[in-house]
């Protein structure tokens, strides 16, 4: 069967779009750019020594799972959820709430989603997809990454939810029991910026917010010391692309999102600064986006001596100031919104 | 950015993006991925040559076929460790040529799991018309000849059959 009354929806980002996606088929109009910024999904951090970790990477999003657990709570909305330990009773649980008629989250490792093009399909154990159906031995599902619904055999989502190592699904999956009637969408939209404002400029360790993005400056010079080789710095170098546009960003890092959020906030408020500020954040993208096709150009070319690893480090240092200023402003906005 | 500016004509591979409309206000819209439009040729190259150089040291006996896998899937030994639950001890002593041949079967038939492959896989490269497969299904939109291996019940055993001649 499959549940034909949930509507796939492609979407930025896997966890916000699997979240909005649920959310409208439980009847909430909402859209991910306001989910995204209501969770305070907006981040940056510089992670060089993780152990999990091959080499040094930088993350734009809050860790997997923070944002759900924020809307949850600011907007009162209850889920349900579960992690398993065995693969059989996942597979019970998941089939019985299909049988329910009810849409269910999964968290996955990217890897096994086999409708993905081989090249995009990485180990991520981070990944969300929709499940609204099973026929046989394949699971039709919904991700947002993907144009259309797509089938999944049943074997590739047992391992993909028990895949293990870092941020291990463990079967993880939720889904919605309940949405409040009504939502004071200003106590929360200020709440909100106010905590992305301080996981960007608050007292946050040194490799977090700002901080973080100038260390990721700073460091992006030291590369070619830690890779194999040319074709692994040139790797590397166009992972940067990777991160900011084509891994579920919507584009250079979740700014247009965060942008977005702030343009349908301020339309809540009234707000004309938050407005111009709206409008600020797309430009502030717009200089990110600059960066990726820079290093993806740089990488291609293995053009990677000192003096384009130079560039790429002040382009990435003058976001710095230029965001560091961005949520000074913001702060004072939000200070004064009614 | 500008929706105009923003769109890339790539099917393969398409996401969303938060764009300015031309009305000036902020909203969503489907497009192409500008890394894989423009530079997978180069990522398929350098995935290509990363694994012709590892298949080199593994025929020269200077790297277990573990370590191959390990490197051609981006895990650490701590990741692969956790993902196979084989201790960090055991999967650095597999990585290499001598710990390799000490390996418990019951090891390896975990680390086939976490690779994807069949576990026959770490002792093989089945070749066919010079291009050499380790893939699980074989060889992609190989009009010529068509590979399959299937896993069994048995865990230590799989199918591979050649199919030739099919379009």
């Amino acid at each position: 069967m499959i549940i034909e009354t949930f509507k796939h929806n492609m979407a930025a980002h896997c966890e916000s779009g699997t979240l909005t996606a649920l959310l409208q088929h439980k009847g909430l109009e909402i859209t991910e750019p306001m989910i995204f910024g209501m969770g305070s999904g907006l981040y940056f951090g510089y992670l060089s020594r993780t152990p999990n970790l091959n080499f040094p990477m930088f993350i734009l999003r809050t860790k997997p799972g923070k944002l759900r657990k924020k809307v949850a709570s600011r907007l009162g909305i209850k889920f349900k959820s579960q992690k398993f330990r065995n693969p059989e009773k996942a597979e019970k649980e998941l089939d019985s709430l299909i049988e329910k008629v009810i849409p269910v989250a999964v968290q996955v490792d990217l890897y096994y989603m086999e409708y993905i093009p081989e090249w995009e399909r990485v180990h991520a154990n981070i990944h969300f997809i929709t499940v609204i159906g099973k026929e046989g031995d394949y699971y039709t599902v919904s991700d947002s990454y993907f144009p259309r619904l797509a089938k999944l055999h049943k074997d590739n989502l047992n391992k993909a939810r028990f895949a293990g190592g870092y941020l291990a699904p463990k079967g993880f999956l939720y889904y919605i029991d309940s949405i409040p009637e009504s939502i004071d969408y200003k106590s929360i939209i200020k709440k909100a910026i106010k905590n992305t404002i301080n996981n960007m400029i608050g007292v946050q360790p040194p490799f977090i917010g700002i901080r973080g993005m100038r260390m990721f400056g700073r460091k992006v010079l030291g590369w070619p010391k830690i890779t194999r080789d040319i074709d692994h710095l040139s790797h590397e170098i166009m992972k940067i692309n990777i991160f900011l546009e084509d891994q579920g960003t919507g584009g250079a890092g979740f700014r247009f999102m965060y942008a977005t959020f702030l343009r349908q906030a301020a339309q809540i408020f009234n707000s004309p600064e938050l407005e111009g500020l709206s409008k600020k954040m797309m430009e502030i993208g717009d200089g990110w986006r600059k960066i990726s096709y820079f290093a993806a150009k740089i990488g291609k070319n293995r053009d990677l001596g000192p003096d384009k690893l130079g560039e790429l480090s002040n382009m990435i240092l003058e976001r710095a100031d230029v965001e560091e200023q961005f949520y000074k402003e913001l702060k004072i906005v939000v200070n004064h919104l009614n | 950015m500008k929706e105009k500016e923003a769109y890339i004509d790539y099917e393969p591979h398409q996401l969303m993006l938060y764009v300015e409309k031309d009305d000036g206000t902020f909203g969503p819209m489907i497009t192409g991925s500008h890394l894989s439009k423009n530079y997978i040729d180069d990522y398929f190259e350098k995935m290509e040559k990363l694994r012709l150089s590892l298949l080199q040291q593994l025929k020269d006996n200077l790297i277990s076929p573990v370590e191959y896998y390990r490197v051609i899937h981006d895990f650490n030994v701590f990741e692969l460790s956790k993902r196979t639950r084989i201790s960090v001890f055991k999967v650095k002593k597999h990585l290499k040529v001598k710990g390799f041949y000490k390996a418990k079967v019951s090891d390896l038939i975990k680390y086939a799991e976490v690779f994807d492959v069949p576990v026959s896989n770490l002792f093989q490269v089945i070749v066919v018309e010079g291009r050499d497969s380790e893939t699980k299904n074989g060889i992609p939109d190989e009009n010529l000849y068509k590979v399959l291996q299937t896993k069994t019940q048995n865990l230590h055993l799989v199918i591979t059959k050649f199919e030739s001649g099919k379009k």
